[in-house]
């Protein structure tokens, strides 16, 4: 089974999913089988405003291990992740990093802010 | 998570059978910038969807947005949308998005939508009208037998400001014609909304013209 390890700076707990990609989707929104599609299709909340389209960053993810085993980054996400509030050289959206090995092993944070340009909404 | 706010559904425009503006009256003033969206969570099949729809209205009004529908085929979030009438409360999160202009780039402008790509443009033009030192042009790709939105008023003349409008299917190529083969110019900025595969293709086009990676914003729904 791959597992996601998810840990929340904003102090929630930290969560662990075991799942098959191959049952992937998990749910409706985003790539299947990407991290936003396993989180909520077991549970886990992750912010994503946009439906999972990659059109905004509010699924901004920090890749702490297992990097080699996402999908790699298109422009279209390289280009949203240019904007992202703390953006990191492991930073990925959740919702295009797509986990394909059924040994995969990942940890990710989730950053305390997400982006809306203008403060006192959204976030 | 984001905070959620309510709206109530105000008026809805009918631009064609299958597209609406709807108008929302919000419970809370909401501070956005043009070219940003909202967040719709929609109850539909027992779940709550998150879908997004930009803001086609212009900034200035806080308290009274539009967004723009189209009924996509096996879509239940516009499905649910469709459904609404006069009264009906909407639940969102928002404004969100990066896709959005807050005064006119010190380069020529140019916004390219394709169909109801031109909702969140709408707002990002008139700012940049209101701010541009530079020309400013509107490409606007119309779909064969889908309303053209907002043509009226898109046209109306201001000094500095052409559109052109041409069919969906000739979007690239007249982007290649104007701004590719047309000079060496590359200090442009671009703005690209619309649907499918074609944002990308002129994205493509253009940053492969040569043009900044930045100068060459889109958005892709």
């Amino acid at each position: 089974m791959a597992r996601i390890h998810v840990v929340y700076e904003s102090g929630e707990p930290a969560r662990t999913i075991e799942f098959d990609p191959r049952e992937a989707p998990f749910q409706h929104d985003g790539r299947p089988a990407s991290i936003l599609d396993v989180l909520l299709g077991h549970g886990v909340p992750l912010e994503h405003a946009c439906g999972g389209s990659c059109a905004c960053t509010t699924c901004h993810v920090v890749v702490t291990r297992g990097a080699e085993f996402l999908s790699p980054a298109e422009e279209n996400e390289e280009d949203m992740l240019d904007r992202a509030p703390g953006l990191t050289p492991t930073s990925r959206l959740g919702c295009q990093a797509v986990i394909t090995d059924p040994n995969a092993e990942v940890h990710v944070r989730v950053p305390r802010h997400t982006v809306n340009l203008i403060s006192g909404h959204g976030s | 998570m984001a905070v959620e706010h309510t709206a109530r559904v105000e008026d809805i425009v009918e631009y064609g059978p299958e597209t609406r503006g709807l108008w929302l009256r919000l419970a809370t003033p909401l501070a956005f910038l043009p070219g940003q969206f909202l967040s719709c969570l929609l109850p539909v099949g027992g779940t709550t969807l998150t879908r997004p729809y930009s803001i086609a209205s212009d900034p200035e009004s806080t308290e009274r947005v539009e967004i723009v529908v189209d009924l996509v085929p096996n879509g239940p979030g516009s499905h649910h949308l469709f459904s609404l009438v006069a009264g009906d409360t909407v639940r969102y999160t928002g404004p969100w998005g990066t896709f959005a202009l807050e005064e006119a780039p010190s380069s020529e402008t140019i916004f390219i939508a394709d169909g109801t790509g031109i909702a969140p443009i709408r707002p990002m033009l008139r700012r940049a009208l209101a701010t541009a030192v530079r020309p400013v042009t509107l490409l606007y790709g119309h779909r064969a037998g889908a309303p053209l939105l907002f043509a009226d008023e898109l046209a109306a003349p201001h000094p500095g400001y052409t559109m052109h409008v041409v069919p969906s299917a000739a979007l690239l190529e007249e982007t290649r014609r104007r701004w590719v083969d047309g000079d060496t110019d590359r200090t442009r900025h671009f703005f690209i909304c619309g649907v499918g595969a074609i944002v990308h293709e002129l994205r493509d086009l253009l940053r492969g013209a040569g043009y900044a990676r930045q100068a060459v914003r889109y958005e892709k729904w």
